[in-house]
């Protein structure tokens, strides 16, 4: 891969569900290092173009591209293609009956083939970063929403993921959590990690974003570096969006 | 006293009933056998009353092939239907006036003493314990348990001895079952529900035999006469008796004569050859009638 | 009743026949049951319809037809087995598809989220299912499973007619041989039958408390 092309390339992406048109000839880059946090009202598109790129949805038209290369179908080549793109869920979907340790080193495992105290050596560190360590032997449901996002975040990057992904990783959270899991994901960012991050938190996107992607009705309206898209939005539907935002 | 008038109504209410439900059997016509026109018989007498009233009711098996088994046209026929029209022709009764009723094994000496029959021929063994309730005139054919095997016999199987160490078919709990296990142990008995799955095991080499009485093997040759065939002789007794009323000697008497007169005349082997004879591998000998 | 206990040998091979019969055609169908299940969920459309397929065409014959296909259809493809075998595969064939649809429906109630979330880790389909969605899937399902398990006992019974000598079998023939006892013979039968699913049914209760501890 020649140095400074893009990891990502989504070209005239196209998905229907049913009548419903949810991504419409979308293109988007992302350079490796990059966070580009993507904005818009629901029913956007914003979370199934996120789905697209690990092809949890799988797309009617166009041609997604992770370094280069398209996304291959279902079988092998796609899990390891997936091993690759971490994943951070609004619901945090950690698995319920395995305690916060296995979670994270499940995929190491499993996937990569790491011994179990190789993994359980790394998934304590992750833990550590993301400050649950203490956490690690019980179960998901005995942490709280914030506890368990970040513990999402430790499965994800045990992966050692070339790209990640957030599906609006803070809507589920009670307003007292929301600033424990944004301040794990700037870490994040200030570390270099390319991120793709779904998410209503403007305050986020203003501090760690390098580029800010607005969309809606299916399609990317406007993309831009947070201070120009917040400071002078070029379509109305970007400066309706904001104005409502604000007033909230 | 109340209690006793209540029970003789219920009893005549329910005999009654009885009585609907035989006269309900539907009259079939028949071609017309050999019929005695001119036939006498004393007053008083079962032959008499059934020769006035020009009519029998006989019951038989309807599902028993060879010797009473209901065609597509709802006409009982076989061998037990054949002596039953012998019987009736004797007494001046055309076959059309013949009503047939079935009578399964179990509802056989219930028929006889509730005259919801004149007389039963329905592959009908005779015993002791039937001749506590019911008379025996006959027997009119020796039944007896057999091996059924293989088209061409490939196991050479002549006899129940043969049978060590094959593996043979029989419904579960039955007599002849019993009756291997009991006398040769050395038989791998296998036991199924009906004796068409014997059959079936039997065609596709499961088992290497099948026993139980010969008729009913009969009947499962004669539905596949290209797979199936009957060995050696029976190796038990089943005389097949004509039930009649408890203590009507004269009409049990007078059935044994006309069985003899059959076999004397041929029309007896005639019957045989008309229906079970087509796959019986041998002519059977009358038995002795065992006039008692 | 003296029918009975001059018969316990007889009735404990019948037992022992039907107790054998239980457990192997459980065992066998539970595993090809959770494959079809698997395979009911699976992305691949032609797994999902062979699966949809097969539960559908089992689920709707009777047991008595299966059986008759087994033992009497097999052996003229020249598959040559003992009746005991035959009735294994009948027993097995006919439960697998109830055992499929009481898995689908437990990993119907695994949210979806665990599933992507495993699929996003990159675990393949196979391994989603067996690490993640099937052991919870499995604590959601004990009540129907045991249900499946107890009808199963049951219908191990049709096997007396198809050439097996199990508890029916044997409860038939003594039932034969001795008319006077044919109530105490089946009854004892029925006991037979109890203790075989009583424990089932005990063992349920008790997994359903430990899986409600767990939760």
């Amino acid at each position: 891969m020649a140095a400074g092309s893009p990891l990502l390339q989504m070209e005239r992406v196209n998905k229907h569900f049913g009548d419903l048109h949810v991504l419409q000839d979308v293109d988007l880059e992302v350079d490796p290092g990059e966070v580009v946090v993507v904005v818009g009202p629901s029913g956007s598109g914003k979370s199934t173009l996120c789905r697209t790129i690990n092809r949890l949805e799988p797309i009617d038209d166009g041609v997604i591209r992770l370094e280069g290369r398209p996304l291959p179908d279902e079988g092998r080549a796609l899990a390891r293609l997936r091993s690759d793109v971490g994943m951070v869920f609004q619901q945090f979907n950690l698995f319920a009956h395995k305690s916060v340790l296995d979670n994270v080193t499940l995929g190491p495992i499993k996937v990569r083939g790491q011994s179990r105290s190789e993994a359980e050596r790394r998934a304590r560190e992750l833990l550590a970063r993301v400050g649950v360590e203490n956490q690690a032997h019980k179960l998901p449901a005995q942490l709280s929403g914030g506890q368990q996002q970040r513990v999402a975040i430790a499965r994800a990057l045990a992966m050692d993921p070339k790209l990640l992904l957030f599906d609006e990783p803070t809507s589920a959270l009670d307003p007292e959590m929301i600033n424990e899991v944004l301040d794990v994901m700037r870490d994040l960012a200030a570390a270099g990690m390319t991120m793709i991050v779904i998410s209503h938190e403007m305050g986020f996107a203003r501090s760690a974003a390098n580029r800010v992607v607005f969309m809606d009705g299916g399609r990317i309206l406007e993309a831009a570096p947070p201070e120009e898209f917040f400071a002078s939005p070029r379509t109305e539907r970007a400066k309706d969006f904001l104005s409502k935002i604000i007033s909230h | 006293m109340r209690i006793g008038r209540w029970m003789r109504l219920a009893g005549t209410v329910l005999v009654l009933t009885l009585a609907a439900a035989a006269c309900g059997g539907d009259d079939e016509g028949g071609d017309g056998g050999q019929v005695n026109e001119g036939a006498s018989f004393a007053e008083g007498t079962t032959m008499a009353r059934l020769q006035q009233e020009g009519a029998v009711t006989i019951g038989t098996k309807f599902d028993q092939p060879l010797f009473g088994l209901k065609n597509l046209e709802g006409k009982p026929e076989g061998f037990d239907v054949e002596i039953g029209k012998l019987i009736a022709g004797e007494l001046g009764i055309a076959e059309d006036k013949i009503t047939w009723v079935e009578s399964v094994s179990a509802n056989r000496e219930p028929f006889i003493q509730q005259d919801k029959v004149d007389f039963v021929v329905a592959t009908y063994t005779i015993n002791d314990k039937r001749k506590e309730v019911v008379d025996f005139a006959g027997p009119y054919y020796e039944a007896g348990q057999d091996i059924m095997v293989a088209k061409g016999n490939p196991e050479g199987i002549g006899g129940p001895d043969d049978l060590a160490g094959k593996k043979v078919c029989s419904v579960t709990g039955s007599t002849p079952a019993e009756n291997i296990r009991t006398n040769y142990p050395d038989a791998d008995l296998t036991e199924f529900d009906v004796y068409s799955k014997c059959a079936e095991a039997l065609k596709n080499g499961q088992v290497q035999a099948v026993t139980t009485d010969n008729v009913i093997l009969l009947g499962l040759i004669s539905q596949d006469e290209e797979s199936f065939e009957l060995v050696g002789e029976p190796f038990t007794k089943e005389p097949y008796g004509i039930g009649v009323k408890k203590g009507d000697t004269e009409f049990r008497n007078f059935i044994n004569d006309t069985l003899q007169k059959a076999y004397d005349d041929g029309r007896w082997l005639a019957a045989w050859d008309a229906t079970a004879g087509k796959v019986a591998p041998e002519k059977p000998t009358p038995p002795t009638i065992d006039r008692y | 009743m003296d029918a009975v206990l001059d018969n316990l040998d007889t009735f404990r091979q019948g037992f022992i026949t039907t107790l054998a019969l239980t457990v192997v055609s459980t065992v066998l169908a539970l595993v090809l049951g959770t494959l079809l299940a698997a395979m009911r969920v699976s992305p691949v459309p032609t797994l999902r319809a062979a699966g949809a397929t097969y539960v559908e065409v089992v689920r709707n014959t009777p047991l008595t037809l299966v059986f008759f296909f087994a033992v009497f259809v097999l052996p003229q493809l020249d598959i040559r087995l003992s009746f005991f075998v035959f009735a294994v595969i009948a027993v097995t064939v006919y439960h697998a598809a109830f055992f499929c649809e009481a898995v689908r429906s437990g990993i119907n109630a695994v949210g979806v989220g665990q599933a992507e979330a495993a699929r996003s880790i990159g675990l393949t389909f196979t391994q989603s299912m067996r690490l993640v969605v099937l052991p919870q899937a499995f604590r959601t399902v004990v009540p129907p499973l045991i249900n499946v398990v107890i009808a199963l006992t049951k219908n191990t019974s049709i096997a007396a007619a198809f050439g097996v000598v199990e508890l029916t079998a044997v409860a038939t023939r003594l039932a034969n041989a001795n008319s006077d006892a044919v109530i105490a013979i089946f009854l004892g039968s029925a006991v037979c039958y109890l203790a075989l699913t009583l424990p089932s049914g005990w063992l349920a209760g008790r997994l359903e408390r430990r899986v409600a501890v767990a939760r």
